[in-house]
């Protein structure tokens, strides 16, 4: 498989690391009154679609970079690249 | 009580070897320093890249050498660049060096004795690291000056092509002999 990283082009899929679920960048406010629910959410529960699938995956054997993969789970056709800092930024992340 | 004296030898030995069309050599006494650039001094951190070597930072996936071709900057990541250059120039350290040179903008570290360096050159070499190296080699594709990290035969490397047909390739000092074992091993199988 192989990964079109955005900075780097295309990169084969042993240089990454796969983490999971792209969901984990949005954690939860832990000043928000039901927290404890919404960690236990974070912390255990998954979709586990059959199809498109956003995910993260982090290039260890490359720049170190995180990335936001979408990726179809049946065919393992990736649609689109990001770098998770980027994605971050855009759900309001400051840094 | 006899009198020691400690000699410190390269990681191979100065290996050098010549294949048909294909040279392998250990470059040693090569200064590594890394550095990293803080979160939001991109703007600094290329003034600084600017004033200490008279060249811009490169982007990601490319190297650059500095003006007096001393130093060879390779940006490996967004934030992280290595300055290479031969460990002789400098007798207080590389790392004070550098940071000196850099004036404090980025976190410096020294990784001179954590990487081993092989020189791979020779009309051949493109072929010798076909089955070795993931990566898309051809000259339009990966071009002079172009580095990138990456692993071969499990082993983490960081691969630049220095002109036409030479390839330095840097990975841990710790396990030099492995990956010279891995090289020559992809020499004789693409021979």
């Amino acid at each position: 498989m192989i990964i079109n990283h955005p900075l780097l082009g295309p990169r084969d899929a042993a240089e990454f690391v796969y983490l999971g679920d792209a969901a984990l960048i949005d954690r939860p406010d832990p000043e928000a009154e039901n927290a404890d629910e919404k960690f236990y959410e974070y912390g255990y529960l998954r979709d586990n679609p059959a199809g498109e699938h956003q995910e993260l995956w982090y290039h260890e054997q490359g720049d170190r970079s995180w990335l936001v993969v979408t990726r179809d789970t049946l065919t393992h056709e990736i649609t689109s690249v990001k770098l998770a800092r980027d994605e971050a930024k855009k759900r309001g992340r400051d840094k | 009580m006899a009198d020691f004296t400690l000699t410190a030898e390269p990681f191979l030995g100065r290996f050098e070897q010549h294949y048909d069309d294909v040279k392998l050599r250990e470059i040693y006494d090569v200064a590594v320093v890394s550095a990293a650039i803080p979160l939001r001094k991109l703007t600094a951190a290329k003034k600084a890249v600017r004033a200490a070597f008279g060249v811009d930072l490169p982007e990601v996936g490319l190297s650059a050498l500095s003006q007096d071709s001393a130093m060879r900057i390779l940006r490996l990541g967004t934030d992280q660049a290595f300055v290479v250059f031969p460990r002789a120039q400098q007798d207080t350290g590389a790392e004070p060096h550098i940071a000196d040179l850099l004036g404090g903008v980025f976190y410096t570290t020294d990784q001179s004795d954590v990487w081993v360096t092989l020189e791979l050159s020779g009309a051949g070499a493109r072929r010798a690291l076909e089955r070795i190296c993931p990566l898309n080699l051809a000259p339009d594709a990966f071009g002079i000056g172009a580095v990138a990290r990456t692993s071969m035969e499990h082993l983490g490397t960081v691969i630049i092509r220095t002109c036409d047909d030479s390839f330095l390739l840097m990975s841990a000092s710790s396990s030099a002999h492995s990956f010279l074992h891995a090289i020559e091993t992809s020499i004789a199988n693409t021979a």
